[in-house]
């Protein structure tokens, strides 16, 4: 049954089941694309940094839904404390990742060509660790999080799950709003997006810096990675999903964290849309047709800054 | 010659004229792509249409292949070249799959993820040592003239280059055409080879391995990423019992590679010095 | 009759910072003049105005007669206006002579075919480009070090290359920023025979960017100073060295600097 979208009066003629589709989706949409979000912005904010692509980060989520997984099965260790160690562990893992692989090429060349390199080989490691140690199943994590179906003031009904990972991403972006803004860290990772040379010059430890940046950026992909693995089941290659993320990120603007929001938003909404009214198949093919138009029209996307080199 | 030598040999030959593509593009020309899988895969499955259901002969239609590649590339590549850097590499990535998405939901045209049986098996050891040695011949004489330096000034410094009277965008288009033409007659040489082709064998997998390829040969070596090109596939087929791990290596050569030596096996030095300059006096 | 070279006008604005105010100068063929003042003045956005990197927001840019305002970056150069930069754009990677090949290869033009196949012009082609860079590099020193990679030249060296591959577009009209950057006297005092040489040899038109008042008030018989983005004073090097507000400019700063 398709949804006539032209006229709200023409919804409510149809009766409710198209309106119910309709906040459904929205709901959806919303509660995905604040998944991609927290992926989004830390992925945002190491290229606000450094500015290179770290095509790896998707790695830090697939970790961070192992770990929760693995606590939860073997230690039956409750979803908070679960969490907990998986942030703890992507965000470790990040940091590891930027030392390891990213600062011997930082220190030597400024070619981020390297780096993109070396990421996607990271990204590649990471995730046949897990194949090979984990094996490709689907797993499904252990039904910690809530996903009974909660009806809306009579108009729709949707899942706990998507309300939490809605409220979840607003606390956890909160923190790092917070975080940016009130703590003295906060404001010299500003300062560093804005020109990291001059930042290491002012005095700001850079290589610990973009240790904590890292560790930021992981955490947060982590708890993204918890909420995909309930949504879509845990498997190694979960971390292509952030692909999304990145055209979300793109999207809203490379370096801008409300843009990664934004654009995290809007690439939900149009994916659960889509899949609404239009069809499953055609959901990617929406998400990169967003990035190609994006990339046409306006590369530097909603917010973002266009890096001019001198002359 | 036994089948099993020939048929390594004939793949040696089929990744090789792929890689030599991709070295264009990303060791001479500066561009970095992760969706180069999907100019194979428009070859290949032109070619397989062609010559499927069609009954055209099979060097008109990996010709015609390598084509349908260019023309892509060329559409896609004038609006989207105009990126640098790790935009263009996200567009790339973007692209790549949006294009295999359609070939896997355009079920009657391409018959969908199931794949497309039955091509005529076409790639035969002389074909396929045919293709690669004139493709090289064209590829090494290419970045040895004023196009190959025109690439490498784009690739080292965009600016200057503009300033120095290059048309830099023109030159980047014309570097993904060829890449993708190099591609697109692989892609449809491959066909001819296992005779069935399916949509995730040219997935972002086969890309990465493309890039690996010429980033483990040398970026700015056409003679490292042929290099490349032979380590690798030989190196696939001895770890076959163990492929899981294949994807596995391929990653740590990438990051190894760039952490400890970024030029690669040959740097951006070439196997035959007939190759650098014929004609060098000694001043 | 306009002049060869003629800037009129011209103004850039950078998101409420003026870089360069109401800029007005012109050249007559075969010039060789001084474009100097403290840093921050504006000179290196004049030459980004000239070749096209930016678009000054009012003015215009005449050479020989043609508004260069328009154009592209690689039009401008093909209309004969080459320049080198203040941080050395080399290529790194490539040798000195490859460099130089680079910028000479526009003027021997063969087909795309032909270069694939190596037939036809390629060879003849190839040849004439390389003769007439190696000629470049001799007339700059640089001939004994063709084959050495261009990162690897000493700084001196690196600046003289950038001469060299500028002369190898045969242009009309040199722009030359800051040549002097980072020498010392000696080498100052050689890059002055050279830049006089290749003046009066290749009877170019010639504008030098330069902070080092001994190379511009040696060899530059016309001068513009400017400051804030604006010409202060225009003149001969007598004239200039006693104006008023150049030394104002230039309050503070020692004179053999």
């Amino acid at each position: 049954m398709r949804a006539d979208l032209r006229s709200p009066s023409s919804i409510r003629e149809r009766g409710d089941p198209s309106l119910a589709t309709l906040i459904q989706q929205v709901i959806n949409g919303l509660s995905l694309g604040s998944v991609y979000a927290l992926i989004a912005v830390g992925y945002s904010l190491v290229y606000s940094i450094l500015l290179f692509s770290n095509f790896a980060h998707g790695g830090f989520l697939v970790i961070g839904g192992y770990i929760c997984y693995g606590t939860l099965r073997a230690f039956g260790t409750g979803i908070w404390m679960s969490g907990v160690l998986a942030l703890a562990g992507a965000g470790l893992a990040a940091v590891l990742t930027e030392r390891l692989a990213y600062r011997p090429i930082r220190e030597r060349t400024n070619v981020t060509l390297y780096l993109l390199i070396a990421s996607m080989g990271m990204s590649i490691v990471i995730e046949n660790i897990f194949v090979i140690v984990a094996g490709g199943r689907f797993r499904a994590l252990p039904p910690v999080i809530p996903t009974a179906p909660v009806n809306l003031m009579g108009l729709a009904t949707t899942s706990a799950f998507d309300l939490l990972s809605l409220v979840s991403a607003v606390v956890f972006l909160g923190a790092l709003q917070l975080f940016l803004s009130k703590t003295r860290w906060g404001l010299a990772i500003r300062a560093a997006a804005y020109d990291l040379r001059t930042a290491g010059l002012m005095g700001v430890n850079v290589n610990l810096l973009i240790s904590i940046v890292f560790f930021v950026a992981g955490a947060l992909a982590a708890v993204g990675g918890i909420f995909l693995s309930v949504r879509y089941t845990l498997y190694p290659q979960l971390g292509a999903i952030t692909i999304k993320a990145f055209v979300a990120a793109v999207i809203g603007g490379l370096g801008s964290l409300p843009g990664a929001v934004v654009g995290s938003l809007i690439l939900g909404l149009a994916e659960m849309l889509t899949a609404g009214f239009i069809s499953s198949q055609m959901r990617d093919l929406v998400v990169f047709s967003l990035l190609v138009i994006t990339l046409l029209v306006k590369p530097t996307g909603l917010f973002g800054k266009s890096v001019s080199e001198k002359v | 010659m036994s089948g099993y030598t020939e048929g390594i040999i004939i793949l040696l030959c089929i990744n090789a004229i792929a890689a030599m593509g991709v070295s264009l593009l990303t060791g001479f020309t500066g561009i970095f792509s992760l969706g180069h899988a999907a100019y194979m895969a428009l070859g290949a499955y032109t070619t397989a249409i062609l010559t499927v259901q069609h009954g055209i002969h099979w060097l008109p239609a990996i010709l015609l292949g390598g084509v349908v590649a260019v023309a892509v590339a060329y559409f896609i590549g004038v609006p989207t070249l105009k990126l640098m850097g790790d935009y263009y590499a996200i567009a790339s990535i973007g692209l790549g799959e949006a294009i295999r998405l359609i070939l896997e939901n355009w079920q009657s045209v391409t018959r969908g993820a199931r794949g497309y049986p039955g091509i005529d098996p076409y790639t035969t050891l002389p074909v396929a040592l045919a293709f690669f040695v004139v493709l090289a011949a064209f590829m090494f004489n290419l970045i040895n003239s004023r196009f190959g330096r025109a690439c490498k000034a784009c690739r080292d410094d965009y600016i200057a280059s503009s300033l120095l009277g290059f048309h830099t965008a023109r030159i980047r288009v014309l570097s993904l055409m060829i890449s993708a033409f190099y591609c697109g007659v692989s892609g449809a040489l491959l066909g001819g080879f296992l005779s069935f082709i399916q949509p995730v064998m040219f997935d972002m997998l086969k890309s990465t391995e493309l890039t690996a390829v010429v980033v483990f040969g040398g970026l700015g070596s056409m003679s490292g990423s042929i290099l490349g090109t032979a380590v690798i596939t030989l190196v696939t087929e001895l770890f076959r019992p163990i492929s899981q791990y294949r994807m596995l290596i391929y990653g740590a050569v990438l990051v190894v590679i760039m952490v400890l030596r970024p030029e690669g096996i040959m740097g951006n030095r070439e196997f035959l010095s007939w190759v650098k300059a014929p004609f060098r006096r000694r001043a | 009759m306009s002049a060869f070279f003629e800037l009129s006008g011209v103004t850039k604005n950078f998101g409420g910072v003026q870089a360069v105010s109401k800029m007005t100068f012109s050249m007559e063929k075969g010039e060789l003049a001084g474009l100097m003042g403290p840093n921050g003045a504006g000179k290196t956005t004049i030459f980004n105005l000239v070749t096209g990197v930016y678009d000054p927001d009012e003015g215009s840019i005449l050479f020989k007669g043609e508004n260069l305002v328009p154009l592209k970056t690689y039009q401008v150069t093909a209309r004969g206006v080459a320049r080198t930069f203040q941080n050395l754009r080399l290529f790194q990677r490539s040798t000195v002579l490859e460099n130089v090949m680079t910028a000479a290869q526009h003027h021997v033009p063969y087909s795309f075919v032909e270069g694939i196949t190596h037939l036809g012009r390629w060879r003849s082609g190839e040849n004439a480009i390389r003769e007439k860079s190696m000629a470049l590099l001799d007339r700059v020193g640089l001939a004994d070090r063709a084959e050495q990679a261009a990162g690897t030249l000493p700084y001196g060296h690196q600046r003289r290359l950038e001469i060299a591959r500028a002369l190898a577009l045969d242009p009309e009209l040199l722009l030359l920023d800051e040549p002097a950057a980072g020498m010392n006297a000696e080498e100052v005092t050689s890059l002055n025979v050279l830049i006089r040489e290749i003046h009066r040899d290749f009877g170019l038109t010639t504008l030098v960017i330069e902070h080092h008042m001994d190379l511009v008030m040696e060899i530059c018989p016309h001068i513009i100073c400017m400051n804030f983005g604006a010409k202060i004073a225009e003149g001969t090097p007598d004239e200039i060295q006693n104006h008023p507000e150049v030394l104002k400019a230039y309050l503070g700063e020692e004179e053999d600097e």
